[in-house]
């Protein structure tokens, strides 16, 4: 592993996830020494253990935030908005690794949807055309099953239920995938074993992540210094309004400053606004790169929701891969269904423990204990669909309440859009339908947990007065600053985020490496 | 997190095993499940009364709602029958001393091998080389499943033809620069302007 000295002006990324690591590996892979501030510590395959509330007390983001707005989250988990990472590898240690792509007019929502009330709709400045290659990369990275000759996952119990609840509702387009979950060997990293602890990290190494593959390639090329326990405080900028460091705690909570030319953020979409809002300075009032107001507003979480339906006849949905069935046929726009977008329906499953916990937040008596009693009869999906954004949608910062740090914490505001509400409501309905179609005897309608999509703080936009970055992932304000996560999508099609994050950081990669080589950055 | 009492006498507020037997009854009236026998729920409540521990503002609530629970029930909350008990539980659901007991007992009942092997929940799996060889395609009622993605006639509509759209859809042969990316409100409204005037 490279050593970088702290005065030596370099390519700093925040984050080592989905964008942050990718990022990392393509740019180091291309030659470029980088250093990688991750908030987290370096946990290994190893270091993970099969068991709910241990994994997410070694996992999960907890440092405290807190909520606002009408979202249920803000009762029931106030201080849990996100169900996230901090880890090197970010949160795709913790995916499920369902893989689809984001379709053609998903990247022009305002004009495929028109103008919608209260949404901030906006079309991307890029188009599926664009991107489509970086999919192809992307998927071929991460083994996408069901695409480039991979084969797909095996039928897990779960998925049996679920596929043929689809089959006779008429669904057509149902599989195993695709998911970046190795159903054979590759890319030197063995085939499912179907444990079961997929959220929990993946011991086995069969699921995709920035830790398995990209971290330990940029390693190799000697080009990495990765800092762990480095929580970012501060992006620092020049007279000229150039990026010039960044500030951050060490391990001991001491104060670091390292030199930068180039400074790419990957926090997610809860800390990457907050670091830009910190970030504040007498040549940035409001906070780093917002010129648009936009920093931290259009705070996304896909419409999501669970049913947990229960048969007479054992499920056993904890075997096997967590996730592990996708129906795509809802994934259209329909308007005729009361709403704009569409919805993805993927297998899900949850040992006891956490079960207890999210099925149906502060319930208790009989309805709730008939959950847990029916957990070996039970089959579980969850609902993943577009949301809009909504300009009040947003993280600020909370500067009532300090972290252990003294640095001011997050508060994310949501209210569901009704747009998102009718796409849930429809989205039980089929579920109930589904699996009424295979006998079953009840179900729970389980609402949407702590938020493990979180995107569009820092949106992609043609025009500098509507959004943060524009079609690279470049700051309209700062010319050396890069986005690189789901903070900068400019809405949130169905589709699961971290593919598209992926295949938007090769992009970047090729994007920053090409502009050092001549000189525009 | 810790929030001591400022006057130490009042730390030695003290749970009795009186009180430590009305709490087992308030988590098996309020999480029945006649499969489970006394021990989870021992264990549950004995968390509960480590936490309080911890905890002046749980230690008071808890203490006061214990002592005093009998005052709803008309005697010994512990006579009480498990429907009688639920409507006991249901009027003081929204207080912190019952929230405590609840928030407690979700986090804890549930992890635990105790209760995992009653509710067919087999902990972890890894050490055991997961369920590939164990079962996780057991499912016996239900026909296999096709797993390949769908190559029948069909294709994925991907915008309903009854969507009335904008012409442009961001497909495949439109530059990005043409379209549509202003975030303001669009013609639409404009043309409503004219016509009302």
């Amino acid at each position: 592993m490279s050593n970088i000295e702290h005065d030596e002006a370099a390519i700093v990324i925040i984050g080592s996830g989905a964008g942050g690591g990718t990022l990392a590996y393509e740019l180091t892979a291309k030659g470029l020494p980088v250093v990688v501030l991750e908030a987290g510590p370096y946990l290994r395959n190893e270091d993970y253990v099969n068991d709910e509330w241990e994994a997410f007390n070694q996992m999960a983001w907890l440092d405290p935030r807190t909520t606002s707005g009408s979202w249920r989250i803000a009762r029931d988990f106030p201080n849990l908005p996100a169900w996230i990472v901090k880890a090197v590898g970010g949160t795709t240690t913790h995916w499920s690794g369902a893989t689809p792509r984001f379709k053609a007019h998903e990247f022009a929502a305002r004009s495929t949807y028109g103008r919608i009330d209260g949404a901030n709709l906006l079309d991307w400045p890029i188009t599926l055309v664009e991107l489509a290659p970086y999919y192809d990369k992307a998927e071929v990275a991460m083994g996408s099953t069901h695409v480039h000759g991979r084969k797909p996952l095996p039928a897990n119990n779960n998925y049996t239920v679920f596929a043929n609840g689809a089959e006779r509702l008429g669904y057509k387009f149902y599989s195993t995938g695709p998911y970046a979950t190795n159903a054979e060997e590759y890319d030197g990293r063995p085939a499912s074993i179907q444990d079961g602890f997929n959220f929990q990290g993946d011991k086995n190494k069969s699921k995709w992540s920035t830790l398995v593959r990209e971290i330990p390639r940029a390693e190799a090329t000697g080009l990495l210094d990765l800092r762990p326990e480095s929580h970012a405080v501060q992006i620092t900028h020049d007279a000229s309004g150039r990026a010039d460091a960044v500030l951050y705690l060490d391990k001991d909570g001491n104060l670091q400053r390292q030199a930068a030319r180039l400074v790419a953020v990957a926090a997610n979409s809860i800390e990457t606004p907050r670091l830009l809002l910190q970030s504040a300075s007498p040549m940035f009032p409001d906070g780093l790169a917002n010129s648009s107001g936009q920093v931290g507003r259009n705070y996304m979480r896909h419409t999501t929701g669970s049913l947990y339906a229960r048969f007479k006849d054992p499920v056993r949905m904890h075997r096997g891969e967590t996730m592990a069935g996708v129906i795509a046929d809802e994934s259209r726009h329909d308007p005729d269904r009361g709403f704009a977008g569409g919805y993805f329906l993927e297998t899900i499953s949850l040992g006891p423990a956490f079960l207890a916990s999210f099925s149906d937040p502060g319930a208790w008596g009989r309805g709730f204990t008939e959950i847990l009693e029916a957990y070996a009869n039970t089959a579980g999906l969850w609902i993943v669909g577009e949301d809009l954004p909504q300009e009040s949608n947003r993280v600020t910062l909370n500067t009532t309440l300090s972290d252990k740090n003294g640095l001011p914490v997050p508060n994310v505001h949501f209210d569901d859009h009704t747009n998102d509400i009718a796409m849930r409501e429809h989205g039980y309905a089929q579920a109930e339908l589904l699996y009424e179609a295979v006998g079953s005897v009840g179900a729970q309608r389980t609402p949407p947990y702590p938020s493990t999509h979180n995107m569009g703080t820092s949106r992609m936009s043609a025009r500098s007065e509507d959004g943060v970055v524009d079609k690279w992932g470049r700051a309209h304000d700062v010319p050396n600053l890069f986005i690189s996560d789901g903070s900068v999508f400019t809405t949130s099609a169905a589709a699961n985020p971290t593919l598209t994050i992926v295949a938007l950081a090769i992009r970047q990669a090729e994007y920053i490496a090409d502009q050092l080589k001549t000189g525009g950055i | 997190m810790a929030f001591p009492a400022k006057y130490p006498q009042m730390n030695a507020t003290e749970l009795t095993d009186e009180a430590r037997s009305v709490l087992i009854r308030v988590i098996r009236v309020a999480f029945p499940h006649p499969s489970f026998p006394d021990a989870p729920y021992e264990r549950t409540a004995d968390t509960i009364l480590r936490e309080a521990e911890n905890s002046t503002w749980f230690r008071v609530a808890l203490t006061q709602g214990l002592l005093t629970l009998g005052h709803l029930a008309g005697g010994d909350f512990r006579d009480l029958n498990d429907e009688d008990g639920t409507k006991v539980l249901r009027r003081i659901e929204t207080t912190e001393f019952f929230g405590f007991i609840r928030r407690t007992t979700v986090l804890n009942l549930y992890d635990n091998e105790d209760v995992w092997e009653i509710l067919g929940y087999e902990g972890p799996s890894f050490d055991k080389g997961g369920y590939i060889n164990r079962g996780f395609n057991d499912l016996d009622w239900l026909p296999e499943a096709r797993t390949e993605t769908y190559d029948g006639p069909e294709q994925l509509i991907e915008i309903a033809t009854n969507a009335s759209v904008a012409k442009i859809r961001g497909g495949e042969n439109t530059p990005a620069i043409e379209r549509d990316t202003s975030n303001q409100p669009g013609k639409r409204d404009a043309t409503m302007m004219e016509m009302t005037k």
